[in-house]
């Protein structure tokens, strides 16, 4: 069963509810137009103010006696106001008997402007023509505050928006600065390493020349990853009959290194065209060593093997005599034909450079076909093996590597040794050089020099 | 490699620098600053024993020679103690046995 008779609305009970609500809200429709929540005024066609409610007297804090007759529409509004009035509005209004929510400006007794929407019908009489002008004014403060606080959120956003593209613009330029950068030290780098590689070639020979009825062969390690070593050689000729060669090491690493070896194989090379005696040559650099850093405060010294090799005047010109002097450097070996290895002494020398006057002396020997004299750094014999990187790879260790091997002739001889070096590892922690210079068994035609890449 | 060691005291003729480890181009700087740092009279003798020093290069070699310089320039003298073997070798090569005042092995310090 449907309970129809709540689904039919009693009429006599909804007469009665709406006399209620009409008797609780409306008073009156004076009342209604007085109070109502918005303002409304009627003017004569000229504008003159016939009829205003309270809201709108409230809302400009006017009374009611300055505005009755005496006051137009127009006056009621903002300069902007009124100018906008009597150009658009008015004309607008005359012409089409309406205006619906138009935004204006009113100005309060107080000075205060208050936004407004305005709406406004002309009312007609019975033969159409116009009697007066109906206006009703809503307040639209919040909703002009609203707009401005759109316009504003919206500058914002878009000086934000300006902000983050500015910050990546500039982020931008901050990247190809920065490539910019590391292209200009790329650049730096490359010129770097061109001008210490041209430095490296000036510190030795990047070639042994070619020394009639002698062979040569030389290597050389550096442990410096700039590559500027400390060890210095050179192998070239005095005169028709005689070369001179010399190989050192000098105290220190990297560039002030570099200085001091440069130093040293010039002013070598010099003394030996001066005074090919050995000893002289080296007394002269000790001279210019000690005179340019120790006695300036800066003690620098060197370790040096030079030599003069020439051909004999009462023996067979295979035969060559070999003057040689050491400063402090260790003893040059000589490995004879048959595979006799013997050190080559050379007292007394002091280190090059430490004392104002050094002993030096000149020792001799002779090169037979297929001797070969070794001169070498002390990277060879201080080289740290073992397991432990504990002990010196040693004279003796070197004198018994190559009375094993043998070795053939100077390149034969580098060419083992240099395998031993690479055998050594990181055991080798110092720059190494090696010379070598023989005269070959059989007399060839043409001489060899070698020069290993570094 | 083990690290540069170096400890000294005083006696009767003058301070003695005891060194162990490796004197090497690593090492070698602090040797040097520390003999800096020894105050010399006139007279006195700097001892720098060496019983305990595990690697001597180059480098190490012209720390001692700075310390040579420095008693020279305070008018004292220097002396190397307990050279091990290896480092006398070295010494000897380089000519310096006859540059430096060495006792040998066991002497008193």
């Amino acid at each position: 069963m449907c309970r129809r008779t709540d689904e039919e609305p009693d009429p006599g009970t909804d007469r009665a509810t709406d006399a209620a609500f009409s008797a609780l809200l409306e008073d009156s429709p004076e009342e209604l137009y007085e109070q109502a929540p918005c303002g409304y005024l009627s003017t004569l066609m000229d504008g003159t103010v016939a009829k205003i409610n309270a809201t709108l007297l409230n809302w400009l804090g006017l009374d009611r006696e300055t505005v009755i007759g005496r006051t137009r529409f127009a006056d009621l509004l903002t300069v902007g106001g009124k100018l906008y009035h009597e150009t658009h509005f008015a004309p607008l209004l005359r012409m089409q008997g309406q205006l619906r929510g138009i935004a204006l400006e009113m100005r309060a007794a107080s000075g205060d402007r208050l936004p407004v929407l305005v709406s406004s019908t002309v009312k007609h009489g019975s033969g159409g023509e116009p009697l007066l002008i109906r206006t009703t004014v809503f307040d639209a403060s919040d909703r002009r505050a609203y707009e401005s606080e759109l316009l504003r959120r919206r500058k914002e956003a878009e000086r934000a928006r300006a902000e983050a593209e500015q910050a990546r613009a500039e982020a931008e330029r901050e990247r190809e600065r920065a490539e910019q950068a590391l292209r200009q030290a790329e650049a730096d780098r490359a010129r770097l390493t061109d001008a210490i590689a041209a430095l490296q070639r000036s510190l030795v020979p990047s070639a042994l020349p070619a020394a009639p009825g002698l062979e040569s062969a030389v290597y050389y390690h550096t442990a410096s990853p700039d590559r500027l070593g400390g060890d210095f050689y050179d192998f070239f000729p005095i005169d028709e009959d005689r070369w001179a060669f010399f190989l050192g090491d000098v105290c220190g690493k990297g560039p002030a290194a570099a200085a001091l070896t440069s130093l040293t194989r010039y002013t070598l090379r010099a003394a030996a065209l001066h005074d090919p005696e050995p000893a002289h040559a080296l007394a002269t650099l000790n001279t210019v060593l000690h005179e340019q850093y120790t006695a300036a405060g800066d003690p620098r010294y060197c370790t040096a093997v030079f030599g003069i090799i020439e051909a004999r005047a009462d023996a067979a010109p295979d035969h060559r005599r070999i003057r040689i002097a050491s400063g402090g450097h260790p003893p040059a070996l000589l490995i004879r034909a048959g595979g006799k290895a013997d050190f080559v002494p050379t007292p007394g020398g002091l280190l090059v450079g430490i004392l104002p006057d050094a002993p030096f002396t000149t020792a001799h020997t002779t090169l037979a076909p297929g001797d070969t004299l070794l001169l070498y750094t002390d990277g060879l014999t201080e080289a740290r093996t073992g397991p432990t990187r504990t002990s010196l790879f040693g004279d003796d260790a070197l004198h018994a590597f190559i009375t094993d091997r043998r070795p053939a002739g100077p390149q034969e001889l580098v060419t083992a040794l240099t395998g031993l070096l690479q055998s050594f590892g990181d055991g080798l922690d110092d720059d190494t050089a090696l010379l070598a210079i023989g005269v070959p068994e059989t007399q060839p035609t043409t001489t060899t020099a070698t020069n290993t890449p570094r | 490699m083990s690290p540069l060691t170096t400890t000294h005291h005083a006696t009767a003729t003058g301070p003695v620098l005891r060194v162990g480890g490796d004197l090497d181009y690593e090492h070698a700087p602090a040797l040097r600053e520390h003999v800096e740092r020894v105050v010399l009279t006139p007279g006195q003798c700097l001892t720098v024993d060496l019983s305990d020093l595990q690697f001597c290069d180059s480098s190490g070699i012209t720390a001692l020679l700075a310390a040579r310089r420095h008693t020279q320039a305070a008018g004292a003298a220097l002396v190397l103690a307990h050279v091990p073997a290896n480092t006398l070798r070295i010494l000897a090569i380089v000519g310096l046995d006859q540059v430096f005042t060495i006792h040998p092995g066991s002497g008193t310090v």
